[in-house]
């Protein structure tokens, strides 16, 4: 390379024009005084950590890690990756027991099933929900999820001779929420794969993606997943020449994007096998697979773009998807966040920001008055059903449901 | 995914082009690296002398309402230029003198509003001014964050609390026949500007503040949502990184987001601005266009790119990639047959359409008419090459 | 008493001016300083900002290294905030001569340098960007320094004794009575006004157009102007400074400072007629980079943040009009006893390390003259704002949790940040988002430390220093200025210059992330702005 031929700097940062575009874009900013912006926090706090890590701003915390500086940033700088990059670190805090437990979809999962009609009743319980608030400071106000008798792992085990019939097959990360939460949406995927002729198999044991522990400050435990959950794909990619799908698009960025980026965890070798199954499903339909679709089949649907969907760029899939279902009403709503954030939304500091960010969208649906939100992200989908009462479905279950 | 026209670049250019395809009945997307310079748009469209019936059509199908009288406007640092065309809220005079007194009001802590500059500005007019702060309950949070008080910031607020700014306003306004205020209403709510002049009983000027310019953001956003309403698919965030091509017809385009879902289309339109945007690249030794290769027009030498006063005229600013009549971009020497290049990319080597923003329209219209006119692409044997056989143009 | 009457008058607002007055005025001396400029804008504002261990000097001028050293020990005490106390390496790489470390190794220790021959291996763990392929490292207590908070700390210091400060003061000449110098022409820059200054002793603290003040006052002093040309990088690549274990030559340092990296430096000789106009050519440009590249590969794909070059004042020893006997050591010239001049002291050569020494020897000779006896107190008395060694505990002490901005400012005003700590909200604004300043060091800036452009502003405050240069604070902090000074239209003239001053460092590594910069900053400035 001759001299300055190109320039280089972690996560571009160095390319940062100072032109506050992200910082406009910011959903935190726009409600939560306390935190800096992603400008602030991220390209102009790096020359003064890399002067010393005593400069790093405990505000960063606030980040949700949404990924919309990146997304609007015309300079392509990884705003969002260098802000977490930096708490993972600088930030010496150690995580609360709630920030823990939250995180700890896994083993929270695995304990909870097997009492899962106990717990599903407890956890919506008020005297439950003040105890949480006041011991754990997880706010009141939030719905829990509810959580399913049987794993979706046992159900698909349990159909594995008859999957291994289909000629073309593929693997499913399903990730811990269809997997102790709502087996449903991968029995939908199982259907509509099925329907193109595609059999289905599940990885050699997967692990809980680790996104929640990345920004809960267990960056050492999300790197033992990302290891773990990397040699489990290499077995279905390399191995066995699979392609993998997902149906929850952050634990598809994680997967593909926050393993190598903020982990430092290789996976050039499985990444480009890995996809979500809207655009698996659209480009098999694109170049001439079918599917039967029931006749008489009627929706208005409004479509919210997840915000890690968002920064993938792959929302368009899902769109041009479901725009594809014959008798679909479709309305694609307004680039917003609902405020979530995964367990971020869920914390007593949060709440209120969560909701007001989020505000606008659930304004938005309210004014469409869709049959149902299709999205993406089981987390949008608690907090969209919890602030409107409007259901929200993801695409793959609304095909599921459509075709015959 | 194949459309008939793919626009790479969302800017101004890009956008005016996708809306006219998709009106024109095709199906197009817009690939667009995060948003663009319309979020620095000082309002006035430059080089335009009067709006081609044709922009102002587009522009109020979008809900964008602009104005054409020559004369001059005020700029944030309290000097006046000649404009022509502008958007609607902001102040177009036909003298610079446009009172005799001035009230200049401003929210206290705001920083990127220069009240003084404007002041001084106006007096050298013969203007008498006054300069007066807003300190408003609402603005609390604001205040709170070293860094909140700017003007995206500032106009999210104002789109709720803009009847509480007129009610001040009225409160401090004396004997004056204007007020000058800073450019932070209207950003999602387009009619506020409009209902603040009816509030003030006096003339309203609206001046500029350091970016993000609201109007932009506002003219930006309004053009985008036009855009999708008319079927338009726009890929936020997403970047092109190089080409499928067969004989000078561009097949498709790689994008970092789609990888190896490539966007393919009869027609190509290269939006993708100046050097800020990347539309142009520059090391020490060369500049290139980095999606198609584009021959670029340029001085060899480095030291000759730069005018040593900063104020002068940059020769950089007006280097661009070489288009023939039809504005098809050039690479080595021949024209593509189904790629345009529209906007500041083309820099200054069309001078007949202008510069700034209106380059962009300028040849905007002038490749969509092109695309209109021909059909999709083919080779002498009139079939259309199949995509593998085309090569990777890195 | 006149008001015009001084014990003593310096003439340069440089490191060595303002050092010399501050010894002076803590000696009880009622002192003027006279700067045609700002501060600092010598040789003063264009080094390296190389705190030496002197280690550089030891092999060839041992005399040199042990000032450096004994300077570099007090300095830390004394400008702790203007100091950051990195360390430094001396790497030997595969096409050096690694006998050269044992020499260099021995001249450091017998000039005092504490240097420490440490295992390659290590060194890459001290500074991961040093050049992997390094097969020696020596460390030794190099630090660097920001020479225009030294420079303001002296002058504040000075100030607060008494001192009386006049910038944007040019002398047009002497006045003498026969073969004394009574006092000094002066003409202010900005307002054109003509005053006259008396005192017995006269001091040319000038720098390299000390040479010009002394033919004014009827003396020659034979000087070499030697322009050198550095590089500054767009973030601090390195935290260690990271030197070349060789003869000395070019580029072989690169220096850590503040948010920043430098890489320097050249030596060429140039006409006295280019001091006022030097410029980096693409020649140097090159050099700087590739040699810079030697000693951390990183640079050769780092953004470059701009490109400076200063002149050192280097002085011919015995008037040798050949100008071959070139001293970098300190000069420093009685004229009565030297050319019979009564009243006319000149201190100059050395370097920015030994700045308070140089003070010290002026001052001395000051005192001498005026027979006023008095010790000098300058080694041992921290400056206003080094009263406290660690930032982390001056910001601790002010603000119990203090942001990132308000660390920031502890950083660069060190305990003087006290005064910053207020009950106005709007004065923890941010105008400076690059460097995070905010309003109120800005005002605390313009009330005490001679601020009239927005370029001493910068020098003061690090405004406009970060990758935008200036971008978005240059106009917000001129509306600060505008206020405080009540001039506007002197304002628009200003940020034009200030603009046009950071153009010059741009354009001669005008491409990649700085044009895109450039075009922004063009872009918002002529077309949304109408600057």
């Amino acid at each position: 390379m001759k001299l300055q031929e190109y320039t280089e700097s972690k996560y571009n940062f160095e390319e940062c024009m100072k032109c506050t575009v992200c910082t406009a874009y910011c959903p935190v900013l726009q409600v939560n005084p306390l935190y800096p912006g992603p400008k602030q926090a991220g390209p102009d706090g790096e020359r003064l950590r890399l002067k010393d890590p005593y400069f790093f701003n405990y505000a960063l915390k606030y980040c949700m890690n949404c990924k919309r500086c990146e997304v609007a940033c015309p300079s392509g700088v990884n705003v969002a990756d260098l802000i977490q990059a930096a708490r993972i670190k600088y930030d010496q805090s150690k995580p609360k027991l709630r920030d823990t437990l939250l995180a700890s979809t896994d083993f929270m999962g695995s304990f909870a099933r097997p009492f899962a009609p106990i717990v599903n009743g407890v956890t919506s319980l008020g005297i439950t929900k003040s105890a949480m608030d006041a011991m754990l400071k997880i706010d009141h106000q939030r719905v829990f999820p509810k959580y399913s008798g049987r794993s979706f792992e046992g159900w698909l085990k349990r159909r594995e001779k008859e999957q291994a019939v289909f000629q073309e097959q593929v693997a499913y990360f399903h990730g811990c929420y269809v997997n102790y939460n709502y087996p449903q949406l991968g029995k939908d995927l199982v259907k509509v794969l099925n329907a193109l002729g595609i059999g289905v198999q599940l990885l050699e044991k997967e692990k809980c993606c680790g996104i929640a522990m990345i920004t809960n400050g267990m960056s050492a435990q999300a790197t033992k997943h990302a290891r773990h959950n990397v040699a489990v794909l290499r077995k279905a990619v390399v191995d066995k020449g699979l392609r993998v799908l997902t149906t929850s698009s952050s634990c598809t960025l994680t997967l593909r994007e926050e393993y190598p980026n903020l982990l430092g965890v290789d996976n050039a070798d499985v990444k480009d096998s890995l996809l979500m199954a809207t655009r698996f499903i659209f480009e098999k339909l694109e170049k001439g697979a079918t599917l039967k679709f029931k006749t008489g089949f009627h929706k208005k649907i409004a479509y919210h773009v997840p915000c890690h969907m968002e920064k993938m760029g792959w929302g368009v899939f899902s769109e041009k998807l479901l725009r594809m279902i014959p008798g679909v009403e479709f309305t694609l709503l307004d680039s917003a966040c609902c405020g979530i954030a995964g367990t971020y939304g869920f914390k007593k500091e949060n709440y209120a920001a969560s909701q007001a960010i989020g505000a606008a969208l659930f304004d938005q649906i309210r004014t469409v008055n869709p049959d149902v939100v299709a999205c993406d992200c089981e987390t949008c989908k608690w907090q969209i059903e919890m602030s409107t009462g409007y259901s929200v479905m993801n695409p793959i279950s609304i095909l599921a449901e459509a075709i015959e | 995914m194949k459309h008939n026209t793919v626009i790479i670049g969302g800017g101004l250019a890009g956008l005016v082009a996708g809306i006219s395809l998709q009106q024109a009945g095709q199906e197009t997307a817009i690939v667009s690296t995060g948003q663009n310079a319309l979020h620095f748009f000082s309002g006035t469209f430059e080089s335009l002398q009067e709006a081609p019936e044709r922009m102002n059509t587009l522009f109020n199908e979008a809900g964008i309402r602009l104005q054409y009288s020559p004369g001059v406007r005020l700029m944030p640092l309290g000097t006046f230029r000649e404009s022509a065309l502008s958007l609607e809220d902001i102040g177009l005079f036909t003298t610079p003198k446009f009172a005799r007194k001035v009230l200049i009001v401003n929210f206290m802590g705001y920083h990127d509003f220069f009240s003084s500059f404007l002041a001084e500005g106006l007096e050298k007019q013969g203007m008498q001014c006054r300069i007066r702060f807003l300190n408003l309950p609402e603005m609390d949070k604001l205040e709170q964050s070293p860094s909140e008080m700017r003007s995206v910031q500032i106009a999210r607020t104002m789109d709720r609390i803009w009847e509480k700014v007129v009610q001040e306003v009225r409160v401090l306004l004396k004997d004056e026949d204007a007020v000058v205020l800073p450019q932070v209403f209207g950003l999602q709510d387009t009619a506020v500007p409009g209902r603040i002049r009816q509030g003030i009983p006096a003339r309203v000027v609206f001046a500029g503040t350091l970016p993000p310019s609201v109007p932009g953001i506002r003219t930006q956003m309004l053009l985008k949502r036009r855009y999708e309403v008319l079927g338009g698919t726009y890929l936020m965030g997403d970047e092109a990184l190089s080409s499928h091509v067969h004989e000078g017809v561009v097949h498709s385009i790689v994008t970092k987001n789609l990888d190896n879902h490539y966007l393919e289309a009869d027609n190509f339109i290269l939006a993708t601005g100046g050097f800020f945007s990347k539309g142009l690249r520059s090391n020490p030794f060369e500049i290139t266009e980095p999606v198609f290769g584009l021959d670029v027009v340029y001085d060899a030498d480095r030291n000759a790119w730069y005018d040593k006063a900063f104020a002068a005229d940059q020769p950089y600013m007006h280097y661009g990639v070489k288009t023939d009549e039809s504005l098809h971009g050039i690479a080595d020497g021949k024209p593509f047959k189904n790629l345009y290049a529209i906007g500041s990319i083309l820099g200054g080597t069309r001078p007949e359409l202008g510069s700034g923003a209106g380059l962009a329209i300028k040849s905007a219209f002038a490749a969509v008419d092109e695309i209109l006119r021909r059909p999709a692409p083919q080779d002498d044997k009139g079939i259309r090459q199949d995509a593998k056989d085309a090569s990777l143009v890195d | 008493m006149n008001p015009n009457e001084f014990d003593v008058i310096i003439i340069g607002g440089g490191i060595t001016g303002a050092g010399t007055q501050r010894d002076c005025a803590m000696r009880g001396l009622r002192t003027l300083l006279v700067e045609r400029s700002d501060i600092a804008t010598g040789a003063t504002g264009r080094n390296h900002g190389l705190l030496h261990s002197g280690a550089r000097y030891a092999v060839n001028d041992a005399e040199s290294a042990r000032e450096c050293i004994e300077e570099n020990m007090i300095l830390r005490r004394i400008a702790a905030h203007c100091i950051d106390e990195t360390d430094g390496l001396f790497i030997t790489l595969p096409e050096d001569d690694l006998g050269y470390q044992q020499t260099f190794v021995e001249a450091c220790q017998s000039a005092g340098i504490n240097a420490e021959i440490i295992d390659p291996e290590l060194a890459r763990r001290l500074e991961p960007s040093v050049n992997p392929e390094l097969i020696g490292a020596v460390k030794v207590p190099d630090g660097s320094v920001d020479p225009f908070r030294l420079c303001a700390a002296n002058m504040l210091d000075a100030k607060l004794h008494g001192g009386q400060v006049r910038l944007y003061t040019e002398v047009t000449g002497f006045i003498r009575e026969g073969d004394t110098v009574k006092g000094i022409h002066t003409r202010s820059r900005q307002t054109g006004e003509e005053v006259d200054y008396y005192a017995p002793v006269i001091v040319n603290a000038g720098g390299i157009w000390g040479h010009q003040i002394a033919e004014m006052a009827g003396v020659h002093v034979g000087m070499y102007p030697a322009k050198g040309a550095l590089l500054i990088f767009a973030h601090r690549v390195n935290n260690v400074v990271i030197n070349r274990c060789r003869k000395p030559s070019n580029a072989d340092i690169l220096v850590p400072g503040d948010t920043v990296c430098i890489i320097g430096t050249t030596s060429t000789r140039i006409p006295f007629e280019e001091c006022n106009n030097v410029a980096v050519t693409p020649d140097e440009v090159t050099l700087l980079i590739t040699e810079g590249a030697k000693l951390a590969p990183s640079l050769s794909s780092t953004r470059i943040l701009r490109a400076y070059a200063g002149v050192r004042p280097l002085v011919s020893a015995d008037n040798d009009p050949t100008g071959r006997n070139i001293s970098r050591g300190i000069v420093c010239l009685d004229h009565e006893e030297r050319d019979g001049l009564k009243g006319f002291v000149t201190i100059t050569g050395g370097k920015l390390m030994t700045y308070r020494l140089m003070a010290e020897m002026a001052t001395d000779t000051v005192c001498r003259k005026l027979g006023v006896d008095k010790s000098c107190e300058t080694a041992t008395t921290p400056l206003p704002g080094s009263e406290e060694r660690s930032y982390e505990a001056v910001a601790q002490k002010i603000w119990e949790a203090p942001s990132t901005a308000q660390k920031a400012a502890a950083a660069r005003m060190g305990t003087s940040a006290l005064r910053i700590r207020g009950n106005n909200p709007y004065d923890d604004a941010l105008i400076c988002e690059c460097e995070e300043v905010s309003v109120g060091e800005i005002n605390s800036a313009i009330d005490r430390l001679e601020v009239s452009t927005l370029t001493d502003l910068r020098r003061r405050t690090r405004i406009g220093m970060g990758t935008c240069q200036g971008e978005f604070c240059a106009c917000r902090a001129a509306s600060l200025l505008a206020k405080a000074h009540g001039c506007v239209e002197k304002e628009r003239a200003d940020l034009a210059n200030f603009l046009n001053e950071r153009w010059k460092g741009n354009f001669p590594i005008g491409w990649g992330d700085t044009l895109r910069e450039a075009e922004y900053t063009q872009w918002v400035y002529k077309h949304v702005l109408g600057l």
